[in-house]
């Protein structure tokens, strides 16, 4: 069976990318996360699972208020523009989905990929490893990039858990 | 004479952006939303539009199965996929199934502009 994998720099070109076309317009917005990580004390959880011969599942993390920010961002709303817990999530939810696809664009296998979810902690997935961590910088705020693999013969790279 | 599309995609914001991202191109379509394959379906029925854009996973029917249910109707309207993943399988399956076209999220109004000019034209 064909190891499933994917390195740190796809990952991080991923997310630049749609990051660029969805929420910036420009491709230097998102970038390493430089120090220690901050606490999340009011984190939004998205995720999406890849579902096949393997399992994956591509997860974002970020603070509430980055989180209605990129939702302002999706839809063109002002900074002070309110934003409701559905929109929140919808746009949240998005952009896992649009990272998780661009992902499994990248894998070997046939699959298919689950719905976006959201919440505020991510369930466990049984016998996965976490392949990838990349916790990022969009404008100043944290925002972590995680994939997970359960597979036989999944291997981390040599650029995983940076 | 204005052309009419009908955006199918469970999310409200992606929606959102797909039409803004329209306008952006240069096109000044009529334009109706579905939140899943399922209601584009039934849209199609009440009224068809001339171009349908949909992403590929929806609950209730998917994109993929909403094209073949309206193929197997009868109806021939042209059809294009708006969807996060664009591999080459998705892209022989979706042609397959008779559809025009497959954009991959994230998109630019450069990448609609470069996809759909050359089928309208």
């Amino acid at each position: 069976m064909t190891a499933t994998t994917v390195d740190h720099d796809q990952v991080h070109a991923i997310a630049q990318e749609v990051f660029a076309a969805m929420v910036d317009g420009d491709l230097g917005l998102l970038l390493p996360w430089d120090g220690e990580l901050p606490e999340l004390s009011d984190a939004v959880v998205a995720w999406v699972d890849l579902l096949g011969e393997w399992s994956g599942r591509a997860v974002l993390v970020t603070g509430h208020g980055t989180a209605e920010d990129l939702a302002r961002a999706l839809l063109g709303l002002a900074d002070d523009d309110e934003v409701s817990r559905e929109d929140l999530e919808d746009a949240f939810g998005e952009i896992a989905n649009v990272v998780g696809g661009n992902l499994k664009s990248l894998l070997p296998n046939h699959g298919t990929l689950g719905l976006p979810q959201v919440g505020s902690a991510v369930p466990p997935l049984a016998g996965a490893v976490r392949v990838q961590h990349l916790p990022l910088s969009w404008r100043g705020r944290l925002l972590v990039v995680d994939v997970w693999f359960a597979a036989p013969g999944t291997l981390t790279t040599p650029g995983g858990n940076r | 004479m204005s052309i009419s599309v009908l955006v199918a995609d469970d999310s409200r914001v992606m929606r959102q952006i797909v039409i803004r991202t329209l306008r952006q191109a240069g096109y000044d379509w009529d334009v109706r939303e579905a939140s899943d394959g399922a209601e584009a379906l039934a849209a199609v029925r009440a009224e068809e539009p001339d171009v349908v854009l949909s992403d590929w996973n929806m609950p209730n029917m998917t994109g993929i199965e909403l094209l073949r249910e309206l193929r197997r109707a009868g109806f021939q309207t042209p059809f294009g996929f708006v969807t996060s993943e664009g591999s080459p399988e998705m892209r022989a399956t979706a042609e397959a199934a008779g559809a025009l076209f497959l954009i991959a999220k994230p998109f630019t109004p450069e990448s609609f502009r470069e996809v759909i000019d050359p089928v309208l034209a």
